[in-house]
């Protein structure tokens, strides 16, 4: 159910969560809150760790681009148990990648509130520094950008962005809204008990009439899933131009293993087998195994991919990871009905099992005893 | 067999590698196409391992454990069957036929199932398409 916070009237969504985010920290609610951050002539923003009520100037936590997905840095800030309680302000990819953390415990939610809000996507991260240098407010900029996705006039942004199909962060502890809804008021949705602790002394007024934000949600959800693709062709040439430069697993929020197996120390091999792989196969592409390394990094982490799109923005050699990861990652979780981050109570595909599932794994049927 | 066709079979130590072995035993007539590695359990098939396969030149890959149920270590199949389903629908992508992977359950006691089990994958391979991808 979607409330409207009273007490908070401001200028626009991004004071409003200005102003939300200073009453947390003034009145004790949470230690610190993360949130990405304007520097004052930076181009970019990074997320900043901020105590002092006061600092809070300056966050631009919807500005058009995602330099890190924030679960990563959740989990450098929760890896040991601490009692400091933080509030996180995060993308809805963001927010589903952290709960995919938390099931594998590699995220703790004892002490984290997070706070999420309807994305309008973003930029690919070197456009939008170029488009930003030119800009003389920046912060105008954002709410420009974030009127034009409310008012249905097309933006650029990123492909990844846009088929992604889960831009309301449903199960974020709050999620901020403002899709089809009255653009001056603050309005959020308590999902969990946690949330409701967060705000429980202000004043709320429910809001009875959300038809046009369900209506506005389903619309944007069929322009997107005209444009997510179901099928890739021609992966082996798409992938060619692949160096193995492991930025997309540093990128990653899911792959979270300590020891990776595809280091190059444990995926390469010694200079003579080399010499004899290529004197077998006649020739081998150097460096070798970029299309196995992918298909083992899908293997491992595409029950649990968000299709954040982060891979993409780091792939040097441009290749369209983002697009490549969906389709494979959407296939795997369409055979177990799995969306991940979608409920803290789904079990990961592979943590799990049903005794009486998937006879057709066993295709070449017998019958027993024969 | 015009072509001599290489099939590498993942075996777990406790079932199928124990009916395959007394398929011998009984002299059950099956295609010496497949190589045999024994694992402790299908469980322990990591796709990695199945793609090297067919990256070093395997026509097919079978990966052969407990019947559901009997597994030695309780539960083991069962997650490598979620696993190697969703390794299977990925294989069409990058242009291995999907009839090149197999999976089965063969208990200790069917020796001849196992020895039907490889005359059928042996066919199978077959009638799949032979395009080597390098991966």
């Amino acid at each position: 159910m979607l409330q409207m916070l009273k007490g908070i009237k401001a200028k626009n969504h991004l004071e409003s969560i200005k102003y939300f985010l200073r009453y947390l920290l003034q009145e004790k609610r949470v230690d610190a809150v993360l949130v990405p951050k304007r520097h004052p002539n930076g181009r970019s923003v990074s997320h900043a760790l901020i105590t002092d009520p006061l600092n809070t100037e300056g966050s631009d936590p919807l500005a058009p681009v995602q330099t890190v997905n924030a679960a990563c840095i959740l989990k450098e800030l929760t890896k040991e148990p601490t009692d400091k309680k933080i509030a996180v302000v995060l993308r809805p990819c963001e927010v589903r990648a952290a709960i995919e953390l938390i099931k594998i415990k590699q995220v703790s939610d004892e002490n984290l509130y997070m706070i999420g809000y309807d994305c309008p996507g973003v930029y690919d991260a070197k456009e939008y520094m170029n488009i930003i240098e030119k800009e003389e407010d920046r912060e105008k900029f954002t709410l420009k950008y974030i009127e034009a996705f409310l008012s249905d006039k097309k933006e650029e942004i990123r492909e990844s962005c846009s088929y992604c199909m889960y831009f309301t962060a449903d199960s974020a502890d709050i999620n901020m809204a403002w899709i089809g809804l009255n653009s001056s008021d603050l309005v959020i949705g308590v999902n969990t008990e946690k949330g409701k602790k967060l705000i429980n002394d202000l004043e709320t007024e429910e809001i009875s009439d959300s038809s046009r934000r369900k209506e506005k949600i389903g619309m944007i959800s069929t322009g997107r899933k005209q444009i997510q693709k179901d099928r890739i062709d021609n992966f082996l040439d798409l992938i060619q131009p692949c160096i193995r430069c492991y930025n997309c697993r540093e990128v990653c929020p899911l792959c979270y293993c300590k020891e990776c197996l595809l280091e190059p120390e444990k995926m390469g091999y010694s200079s003579v087998r080399y010499m004899n792989r290529a004197i077998k196969k006649k020739q081998i592409k150097m460096p070798d195994d970029t299309v196995l390394y992918h298909l083992t990094k899908i293997n491992h982490m595409g029950y649990s991919c968000v299709s954040c799109g982060i891979c993409e923005q780091a792939c040097p050699m441009d290749i369209p990871l983002g697009m490549i990861y969906n389709v494979f990652s959407r296939k795997i979780q369409a055979l177990f009905d799995y969306v991940p981050g979608r409920s803290r109570d789904e079990e990961l595909p592979v943590t799990t099992f049903r005794e009486e599932e998937l006879s057709e794994v066993e295709d070449i049927q017998q019958p027993r005893g024969k | 067999m015009e072509k001599k066709l290489k099939i590498v079979g993942f075996l777990c130590n406790w079932c199928s590698y124990a009916g395959a072995d007394l398929a011998g035993i009984s002299r059950y007539q099956y295609p010496a196409n497949i190589r045999i590695i024994r694992v402790p359990c299908s469980g322990r098939v990591n796709p990695l391992l199945i793609l090297k396969c067919f990256q070093e030149g395997a026509d097919g890959v079978l990966v052969s454990g407990c019947h559901p149920g009997e597994c030695h270590y309780k539960e083991g199949n069962y997650y490598a069957r979620r696993r190697m389903l969703m390794f299977k629908n990925l294989l069409d992508y990058f242009g291995i036929d999907k009839r090149r992977f197999n999976m089965s359950w063969v208990s200790a006691s069917e020796g001849a199932k196992w020895a039907d089990i490889v005359k059928k994958v042996v066919e199978d391979v077959m009638a799949a398409s032979q395009e080597k991808t390098d991966l």
